[in-house]
C-alpha cells in the first residue's frame, strides 16, 4: 500500500492506492496557506485510519508545487554567488542577463566569469583559473548564501565545474550549498546556468520542507519511507530534494499526468487538469510527462529544465480555446485521446473522465517509481562506438535513480533516447538515459 | 538612424523575420547585442553613400554551428582582432562595419560588434535575408574579391584566407570550423568605401527595423497539420478550406499552394507563431502550431540570372520550380 499527496495551491489531495494499483481512498483538503508541510499533515491525518499504523503505507510520496512558487513570488530565495567559467568565449553575454530586476535583485549576491571552460573537444578546454575562483570567493564570503557554478560545454565535461566547487567550498565552508550545470540541462550556457542559479536560491526552500516532511511523516506514518515527486513524473527522497532543489520544479503538473496515465490505463493521451482558476493541458508520451519543447520559462526567466510542457487555459473555461490547446499538444490530427482530470474536471465535459480524477495528481505520486536520469553529449564518429559510448550513460542513469532513492537491486531504465545535434561537424549525438526503481529498503 | 536599446527589440524581429527560417537564433545575438549598447552606447547607422570612399568597410559575421553557439555565446574582443588583422592586410583603416548577412543572427551581431568598436554601421548588407553559403552574397555577384579573409575566435586566434574564389572560400572556412570548435568569426568580401554602394543590398538596416514593426500581410494564416514531410498549414479563418505546403530544410525555401509556388527562394519566407507573434526557425515547426506565413522580398539582384543561379531555387535542390517573382509577365 503507498499513499501519494498532492498540495495544491487551493487544494490537497491525499490518496491511498494498494500494490496492484487500486484506489483504496481519496481526501481532499483546503490548502494551508504558505505552509505545504502542514498541508500534508492535515491531509495525511483525513486518510483512513490504516494510513497511520504499522500496517499502513510502505511508502509516501507527496508533490509540492512550493519552489515554483517561491521563484514567482521571489519568496524564502537565498542569495547566490553566480560564477562562470568561459573566459573569453562567454562575455558577450552577462550571467542574470534578461531577468526580471526583482528576481535578480532578490537573488543575486555578484557574479563573476572566470577563465576556463571546455569545447567540443577534449584539446578545446581552457585550464581552469583557480586564483579568480579563490578570489571571488572571497569576496561573496559572508553575503552568499549558495552558489552556482556553469561552466562552458559542462554537459560535455563538467569537471571544471566540480574543480571549481572544491575552491569555493574550501573557501566558503562546506555549510554554503553549491549547485553544479552539468546535471541541470543540455547545451545552452544562459538556459542552463539560470536553472543552476534557481536551483541554488531554492536550496532554503528545499532544506526546510525537507526536514518538515521528514518529521511530519515520521510521526503519522512510522516506518513509511518518503518521497517527494520530480519534474520528469518519477519520485526522489527528502534528502535528494535538499541536494537538488530544482528537480522538483514542474512536479505538479508530472504526477498529474503520471495520475492521469494510471487511472486510466493509457500510456499516451493529452491530459487537462482542471484546476481552480485555470486549466493546464500536457501531454503523456509512453507513460512519461513529455517535456517542453525548446525549453521552459520559470518566474520569467528561461531555464533548460527538463519539465512537463504545459499550455494554460483560463478558467471559466472557452471551448473553443481549450480545443485549440489540446489540438496544438497532439503529435498529430487527433490522434491521442482526451483525459481530463482535476479538482473542476465536471467543467470540461469533452474527453475521459476517469473515476477518483480529481486527485490525479495524489495518485500519480502514488503510483511512481523512484528515479533518476544523465545524459550527456558525445562524439560519435562512427555507430560502431555507440554501444561504448552509452554503456556508461545508462550506468549514471542507474546510478542517478539509487542517489534518488531507488533501490539498485530493481532499478531499470525507462528511457534511452540519441539525437543528434543538428549542424555540429563530428557528429554529436546527445545520449540520454533516465532509470527508474522501487524505494530502496528501509 | 542610431540603433539603441530602445530600437534594438524591433531590429532584432526583423532580422529573425528576414532569416526566413533559418540564420541561427537571434536570441543570444541580441541579448549581445543589447549588453554591448548598454556598455558602449548606440550605433550610428551610416547610409552607403555617405561612407568615406577611401577608408574599408569591414563586413561581419560568425560562421557555425546553432549548438555551439548556444553555449559559446562569444566575447567583447572578437570585432577589434578582425579590425587589427584586416587593417594590417590592407594597410588602410577601417571606417564602418557592415553585417555580412542582416537575417537571422549575424544581423544582430554587426550591431554588437559595430557597438564594441565604435564604428558606424552600413545601412546595408551582403545578402539581403540569410544564405547557408559564405558566398551567396551580392559581393560575389558585383566581383569583389572574397579575400584576403579573416578568421578568428574569442580569443584572438586568426587564420587568413587568401587567392580563392568564394566557392572555395565557403570550403576553407568550413574546414577552418573544425580545429575552431565549431564556430568563429569572420570577415571577407572586404571593400573600400566607395564600392559598397554598387556592391551590396543597400538600406537593410533601416529595412529590418521597418519589418520587425510592421509586417506584409501573410500569404495564409492557419495550423500545421504536418509535419512528416514538407510543412503543411491548414488555412483556419478567412483562410478555411485551404492547403499550403512550406518546404522546410534549415531554411524555408519555398510554399507552394495546388502545385503552384506562392513565394520561393531567393525571396524571404517567415513563419510565425501568430498566437505569440514570435518568428519561427524551420527546426521549431511542430504539428498544432498556429502559424502566418508571410512573404518579403529580397533584393533585387538575387532576380537576375547570374543571383538565380547563385541562390536560387535551383541552388535550395528545387530546380524546375520559379518563384512568382521570377515568372515571366504572360
Amino acid at each position: 500500500m503507498r499513499a501519494g499527496v498532492d498540495v495544491g495551491a487551493t487544494n490537497t489531495d491525499a490518496a491511498l492506492v494498494a500494490a496492484d494499483g487500486k484506489v483504496l481512498a481519496t481526501v481532499k483538503v483546503a490548502t494551508v496557506p504558505d505552509d505545504p508541510v502542514a498541508s500534508v499533515r492535515v491531509a495525511l491525518e483525513r486518510l483512513p485510519p490504516a494510513t497511520a499504523t504499522p500496517g499502513g503505507p510502505a511508502q509516501i510520496a507527496v508533490g509540492l508545487r512550493g519552489a515554483a512558487t517561491a521563484v514567482t513570488r521571489r519568496a524564502g530565495l537565498r542569495k547566490v554567488a553566480v560564477l562562470r567559467i568561459g573566459g573569453a568565449s562567454a562575455t558577450a553575454v552577462r550571467p542574470l542577463s534578461g531577468w526580471p530586476r526583482d528576481l535578480r535583485d532578490a537573488v543575486s549576491t555578484g557574479t563573476a566569469i572566470v577563465d576556463g571552460g571546455g569545447g567540443l573537444d577534449p584539446e578545446d578546454r581552457t585550464p581552469l583559473d583557480r586564483e579568480a575562483v579563490a578570489r571571488f570567493a572571497a569576496q561573496v564570503a559572508g553575503q552568499a548564501q549558495a552558489v552556482a557554478i556553469a561552466g562552458l560545454f559542462s554537459p560535455l565535461d563538467g569537471e571544471q565545474e566540480r574543480e571549481a566547487a572544491a575552491i569555493v567550498r574550501a573557501e566558503l565552508g562546506a555549510a554554503v550549498p553549491i549547485s553544479l550545470s552539468a546535471g541541470l540541462g543540455t547545451l545552452g550556457l544562459l538556459e542552463r546556468e539560470n536553472a543552476t542559479v534557481l536551483d541554488a536560491a531554492l536550496s532554503g526552500f528545499a532544506t526546510s520542507v525537507s526536514s518538515g516532511l521528514s518529521e511530519v511523516l515520521a510521526a503519522l506514518c512510522p516506518g513509511a519511507a518518503a518521497f517527494v515527486t520530480r519534474g520528469d513524473g518519477t519520485l526522489m527522497s527528502l534528502e535528494h530534494l535538499a541536494r537538488h532543489p530544482s528537480l522538483s520544479l514542474g512536479s505538479g503538473p508530472a504526477s498529474m499526468l503520471r495520475g492521469a496515465g494510471a487511472l486510466t490505463g493509457l500510456a499516451d493521451a493529452v491530459v487537462a487538469d482542471v484546476g481552480a482558476v485555470r486549466v493546464r493541458v500536457g501531454v503523456l508520451a509512453g507513460g512519461w510527462p513529455e517535456e517542453a519543447v525548446g525549453g521552459a520559462d520559470i518566474g520569467g526567466v528561461p531555464v533548460g529544465l527538463r519539465i512537463p510542457g504545459l499550455i494554460r487555459v483560463p478558467r471559466p473555461v472557452d471551448p473553443a480555446e481549450l480545443a485549440e490547446a489540446v489540438d496544438r499538444l497532439q503529435p498529430a490530427a487527433g490522434r491521442l485521446p482526451l483525459v481530463v482530470v482535476g479538482g473542476g474536471a465536471h467543467a470540461v465535459p469533452e474527453g475521459t473522465h476517469p473515476e477518483h480524477g480529481p486527485a490525479a495528481g495524489a495518485i500519480g505520486a502514488a503510483v511512481s517509481p523512484v528515479g533518476g536520469q544523465y545524459e550527456r553529449i558525445v562524439r560519435l564518429p562512427d555507430r560502431s562506438a555507440l554501444p561504448g559510448l552509452l554503456e556508461p550513460v545508462l550506468e549514471e542513469a542507474r546510478a542517478a535513480a539509487v542517489h534518488a532513492g531507488a533501490d539498485p537491486r530493481h532499478v531499470r531504465l525507462i528511457d534511452v533516447d540519441q539525437t543528434p545535434i543538428a549542424y555540429l561537424p563530428g557528429p554529436f549525438v546527445r545520449l540520454r538515459a533516465r532509470a527508474a526503481g522501487p524505494p530502496s529498503s528501509w | 538612424m542610431d540603433i539603441d536599446t530602445g530600437l534594438l527589440p524591433a531590429f532584432a524581429r526583423g532580422c529573425a523575420v528576414l532569416g526566413s527560417g533559418g540564420g541561427g537564433s537571434v536570441a543570444i545575438a541580441r541579448a549581445a547585442a543589447l549588453q554591448a549598447l548598454e556598455d558602449r552606447g548606440p550605433v550610428r547607422v551610416v547610409p552607403a553613400a555617405d561612407l568615406d570612399p577611401g577608408l574599408l568597410v569591414m563586413p561581419v559575421g560568425t560562421a557555425g554551428a546553432s549548438a555551439v553557439m548556444s553555449e559559446r555565446v562569444g566575447g567583447v574582443d572578437e570585432p577589434a582582432y578582425l579590425r587589427e588583422k584586416v587593417e594590417e592586410l590592407f594597410g588602410v583603416p577601417v571606417g564602418a562595419i557592415l553585417a555580412s548577412e542582416i537575417g537571422g543572427a549575424n544581423g544582430c551581431l554587426a550591431v554588437a560588434w559595430a557597438a564594441r568598436v565604435g564604428l558606424p554601421l552600413v545601412d546595408a548588407d551582403g545578402m539581403s535575408r540569410a544564405f547557408p553559403r559564405m558566398d551567396q552574397t551580392v559581393m560575389q555577384l558585383r566581383g569583389i574579391a572574397p579575400t584576403p579573409a579573416v578568421l578568428c575566435d574569442e580569443r584572438g586566434r586568426t587564420v587568413v584566407i587568401d587567392r580563392v574564389t568564394g566557392a572555395w572560400l565557403e570550403r576553407l572556412v568550413r574546414a577552418s570550423l573544425d580545429a575552431f570548435g565549431g564556430q568563429v568569426a569572420t570577415s571577407e568580401y572586404i571593400m573600400r568605401g566607395d564600392q559598397v554602394a554598387a556592391a551590396t543590398a543597400l538600406g537593410s538596416v533601416t529595412r529590418a527595423v521597418r519589418l520587425g514593426t510592421r509586417l506584409p500581410d501573410p500569404l495564409v494564416t492557419g495550423k500545421v497539420a504536418d509535419t512528416s514531410g514538407s510543412i503543411l498549414v491548414e488555412g483556419l479563418g478567412p483562410d478555411a478550406g485551404r492547403l499550403v505546403r512550406i518546404e522546410a530544410a534549415s531554411e524555408f525555401p519555398a510554399v507552394v499552394e495546388d502545385g503552384a509556388p506562392l513565394a520561393a527562394v531567393p525571396d524571404v519566407i517567415a513563419v510565425l507563431d501568430s498566437r505569440t507573434g514570435e518568428v519561427l526557425q524551420a527546426e521549431q515547426i511542430r504539428y498544432g502550431l498556429r502559424v502566418a506565413v508571410v512573404r518579403v522580398p529580397c533584393d533585387p539582384v538575387w532576380h537576375t540570372p547570374e543571383g538565380l543561379r547563385l541562390a536560387g531555387p535551383a541552388a535550395f535542390g528545387l530546380a524546375g520550380l520559379v518563384s512568382p517573382s521570377d515568372q515571366e509577365p504572360s
